[in-house]
C-alpha cells in the first residue's frame, strides 16, 4: 500500500506536463543558453591580466624573492597580473579608489598584505595567489633548513608556469561561467517547490478532491505524508541529477574534482525547495495558480540574487546586506558549490548546508502542523 | 448504521446544517433530496469527519465517528460530488490507487479493480487517461474509484450529474445491484425522479434542515395533494377558473396555454366536480389526465417553492 503510494506518486510527477517543462526542460534550455552565451567569456577573462598595484617600499626593494615572483607572474603572455608600482601606500590607495587597480599589495614584516575594496573573483584569485606564495616561502625555508641544496629545484617553484599551475591545481581556474551554472542548479533545487505543492494539494481535503479521498481512507496520516513526500523528493533528485549529468557530461561544466558533495548539496537544496513549496501550499487556501506564482517568483528572485543572470551580484548583496545573502537559499546552494570548487576547506560548505537544513526544517515543521489536521472548517 | 443527532454546522454566519437529524438503517438505499445549497454535501462531509461542526453527535456502525476511527473508515466508500481522480494516472491505475488505500494486498486487489471496471462499464478504457474520457465516463470512473474496495456503506454525492440517460440508468441499476449484495447506500441528488426510482427511504432537505423523511408513499401522503389534474380546455373564462379554485376539494388551480391544472385532495371526487363545473359553464374540453403527486409536490407544498428552480 505504501509502496503503491510511493510509486504512483512518482508516476504522477513524471507524467505531469507542467512539472516536466518547468523542472526538466526549462533548466536544460537555460543551461544550454548559458553555455553558448558565455563560452567565449572564460578565455577573455583569463587573457586579461588582473591590474594590481605594489607599494615599492624599502622592504619590497629588499625582498628579491618576492620581486622575482611578482615579475614572473606579471608576464603579459603567461602571467595573470598586470603590475603597477606605487611609491607610497597613499598613491596605491588613490589608484584603488579610482578603479585603476583591483587591489594592491603592501609588504609588511615579511608578509604581503592585500588591500581590496571589492570581494569578487579577481580579489579571490589575488588572495589565493598570495596565500600560495606565503606557503611556498615556508616550504623553501624549511627545504633550506633541511639542507636541500638543489637550487634549481627551489627556483623552479618560482617559475610562472608553476604559479599558474599551482593556482589551477589547488583552486580551479577562475571562471565566471561556473557561477551561472551554480545559480541555475540552485534555481532547480528551489523548483522542488512544485513537487511540494503537488504533494500537499493531493493530501489536503480542502485543497483537492483527491485529498478528500485520501483523508477519508483508513491509511494513517503520517506514513501517507512521508511516503508521498519521499516520492516527490525522489523525482526531484532525479531531475537534478539529470541536469547535473547534462552539465557535466555534455556541456563539460567543471564542478571540481568530486561530484558527491555536489550531489549532497542538491539533496539539501531539493529538500529545502520541497519543504518551501509544501509550506506555501499548506498555510494558505489561495488558488493554486497563485501558489505556483509565489514559488516561481521566489525561486527566480533567489537565484537572481545568487548570480544567475548578473554575475557578481551575489558578492554585492553579501557585502551590502549580509543577512539577505545568508537567508537566500539559492545563494547558500551556489555558495556551497562555490566552496567545493574554489576552496579546499569544507567548513564554509558545511555551514551552507547547515543553514539550508535549518530553513528546510522550519518549513517542514510548520507544514506538518497543518498536515496533521484532518478535519477542516470548510472544504 | 448512521445516526446523526442535532447536527449544527456553520460556515461563518451561514448556517449550513440546522439541527439536522438522520438515521440510516442497515441495508437500505437512503436518498437525500434537496435543491442546490440545501446542505447535502455538508452533511456527508460532517458524517465522514472531514468537516468540523458546531454541535451534534455522529455515530457510524454504532461507534462515534472521528478522523482516527480507521476501523469505520475502512468500511466506507465515497463518491465525492467533484470528480476526484489523478489526471496523470490511467483508468486502471486510478482505481488501483484508491483501492490500495483499503486493500494493501496486490493480489487481492486485482480482481476487485477488474470488478469495479466492469461495474462502471469502463472495460474498453482501462488504459485511458481521464482527460480522454467523456464527462459521463469520467463520472463512472469517479464511482469506480469509490466502490472498488467493496465497502459496507457507500456515500454517493450526486454521482449522475452530466451523465446521459442511458449511462444514468446503468449506474442506478449498478447501485441497486450493490445494495442487493448487502451494501448500504446514501445517495444525494436533486433529481426527484432518480431518488424516487432508486431509494427505499428518502429525506427531503431544505436550508440545512430535514423537512420530511420516509418512503415515497409516506412522503406523498404527508401532503394534502392527492391527485393532479390536467384538462385541455380552450378559452377558459377567468370567472370559471375562480369557481374551480373555490371547489372544496381543489387546493390550487391555474390556467395557461389552453391547459387547466388543478391540484386536488386525495379523497372525494374532485375530477368529477371539476368536469361538471366546466360542462355547466359551457367550456369545451379535450383530454383529461390525472397523476399522483410527486416529491416535487411534497417539496412545493412544504416549502412553497419548486425543488428545482
Ligand atoms: N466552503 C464553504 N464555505 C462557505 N459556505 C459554504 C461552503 N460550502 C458550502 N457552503 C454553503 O453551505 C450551504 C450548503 O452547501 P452544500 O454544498 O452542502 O449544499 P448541497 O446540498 O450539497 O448543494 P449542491 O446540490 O449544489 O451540491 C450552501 O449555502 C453553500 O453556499
Ligand atoms: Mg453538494
Amino acid at each position: 500500500m505504501l509502496a503503491n503510494i510511493y510509486w504512483k506518486r512518482i508516476l504522477v510527477a513524471v507524467r505531469n506536463r507542467g512539472t516536466l517543462i518547468w523542472t526538466w526542460i526549462f533548466p536544460l534550455m537555460m543551461a544550454t543558453l548559458f553555455y553558448f552565451a558565455f563560452s567565449g567569456l572564460n578565455e577573455a577573462e583569463l587573457l586579461k591580466n588582473i591590474p594590481v598595484g605594489i607599494v615599492t617600499s624599502d622592504e619590497y626593494k629588499n625582498d628579491t624573492a618576492f620581486q622575482t615572483t611578482l615579475t614572473s607572474v606579471s608576464d603579459p603572455e603567461e602571467g595573470f597580473l598586470s603590475l603597477t608600482e606605487y611609491d607610497t601606500e597613499e598613491a596605491a590607495k588613490e589608484a584603488l579608489k579610482g578603479g585603476e587597480i583591483e587591489g594592491f599589495i603592501h609588504l609588511e614584516n615579511g608578509s604581503p598584505n592585500l588591500s581590496v575594496t571589492k570581494n569578487e573573483l579577481n580579489q579571490t584569485i589575488l588572495k589565493s595567489f598570495l596565500d600560495q606564495y606565503v606557503q611556498m616561502k615556508h616550504t623553501v625555508v624549511s627545504l633550506i633548513e633541511e639542507g636541500v641544496a638543489d637550487v634549481s629545484q627551489i627556483l623552479s617553484l618560482f617559475e610562472t608556469e608553476s604559479w599558474t599551475e599551482a593556482l589551477s591545481l589547488s583552486k580551479n581556474p577562475p571562471s565566471e561561467t561556473v557561477s551561472y551554472f551554480f545559480a541555475l542548479l540552485a534555481m532547480v533545487c528551489l523548483y522542488g517547490g512544485f513537487q511540494g505543492l503537488d504533494s500537499v494539494s493531493y493530501l489536503q481535503a480542502n485543497l483537492s478532491s483527491m485529498g478528500i479521498r485520501r483523508t477519508i481512507s483508513p491509511v494513517k496520516r503520517f506514513p501517507m505524508v512521508v511516503f508521498d513526500l519521499l516520492a516527490a523528493l525522489t523525482v526531484h533528485m532525479a531531475c537534478l541529477l539529470f541536469l547535473l549529468a547534462y552539465l557535466v557530461f555534455i556541456l563539460d561544466v567543471d564542478f571540481g574534482a568530486n561530484l558527491l558533495p555536489v550531489i549532497v548539496t542538491c539533496l539539501f537544496g531539493s529538500f529545502l525547495g520541497l519543504s518551501f513549496g509544501a509550506f506555501v501550499t499548506a498555510v494558505s487556501r489561495a488558488k493554486e495558480g497563485m501558489k505556483v506564482a509565489v514559488i516561481i517568483t521566489v525561486s527566480l528572485t533567489c537565484s537572481f540574487g545568487a548570480g544567475m543572470m548578473v554575475s557578481g551580484i551575489n558578492y554585492k548583496i553579501a557585502q551590502t546586506i549580509p543577512l539577505l545573502s545568508w537567508l537566500n537559499p539559492a545563494a547558500r546552494i551556489s555558495d556551497a558549490l562555490y566552496c567545493l570548487y574554489y576552496y579546499d576547506g569544507y567548513s564554509q560548505y558545511f555551514l551552507n548546508l547547515g543553514i539550508l537544513a535549518v530553513m528546510a526544517l522550519v518549513f517542514s515543521i510548520i507544514t506538518a502542523f497543518f498536515l496533521r489536521r484532518q478535519r477542516y472548517e470548510s472544504i | 448504521m448512521i445516526h446523526v443527532e442535532n447536527l449544527v454546522k456553520r460556515y461563518g454566519k451561514l448556517v449550513a446544517l440546522d439541527h439536522f437529524n438522520l438515521d440510516v438503517k442497515d441495508g437500505e438505499i437512503f436518498g437525500l433530496l434537496g435543491p442546490n445549497g440545501s446542505g447535502k454535501t455538508t452533511a456527508i462531509n460532517c458524517i465522514l469527519s472531514l468537516l468540523t461542526y458546531d454541535k451534534g453527535e455522529i455515530t457510524l456502525f454504532g461507534k462515534p465517528m472521528s478522523p482516527t476511527n480507521y476501523e469505520s473508515k475502512r468500511k466506507i466508500g465515497v463518491v465525492p460530488q467533484n470528480v476526484a481522480v489523478f489526471n496523470e494516472l490511467t483508468v486502471y491505475e486510478n482505481i488501483d490507487y484508491f483501492c490500495s488505500l483499503y486493500v494493501p494486498d496486490k493480489a487481492k486487489r486485482k480482481p476487485l479493480v477488474e470488478e469495479a471496471i466492469a461495474f462502471a462499464g469502463l472495460s474498453d478504457y482501462r488504459k485511458f487517461l481521464p482527460k480522454k474520457l467523456s464527462g459521463g465516463l469520467l463520472r463512472r470512473l469517479n464511482i469506480a474509484c469509490g466502490i472498488a474496495h467493496k465497502p459496507d456503506l457507500i456515500f454517493l454525492d450526486e454521482p449522475t450529474v452530466a451523465v446521459d440517460p442511458q449511462s444514468r440508468n446503468n449506474i442506478l441499476e449498478g447501485i441497486k445491484a450493490l445494495n442487493a449484495s448487502g451494501t448500504t447506500v446514501v445517495y444525494t441528488s436533486h433529481y426527484m425522479e432518480e431518488v424516487e426510482q432508486l431509494c427505499s427511504r428518502i429525506m427531503i432537505m431544505d436550508k440545512g434542515r430535514a423537512i420530511a423523511t420516509g418512503t415515497k408513499e409516506e412522503l406523498t401522503a404527508l401532503i394534502h395533494t392527492g391527485e393532479k389534474l390536467t384538462v385541455e380546455a380552450d378559452g377558459l373564462p377567468l370567472s370559471v377558473l375562480e369557481q374551480i379554485r373555490n371547489l372544496p376539494d381543489v387546493l390550487r388551480a391555474d390556467y395557461a396555454e389552453g391547459h387547466l391544472k388543478a391540484d386536488c385532495k386525495g379523497y372525494g371526487h374532485p375530477v368529477i366536480d371539476v368536469l361538471d363545473l366546466l360542462r355547466q359553464s359551457g367550456v369545451h374540453f379535450g383530454q383529461v389526465y390525472s397523476e399522483p403527486p410527486t416529491l416535487n409536490d411534497v417539496f412545493l407544498e412544504i416549502t412553497g417553492k419548486q425543488l428545482r428552480d
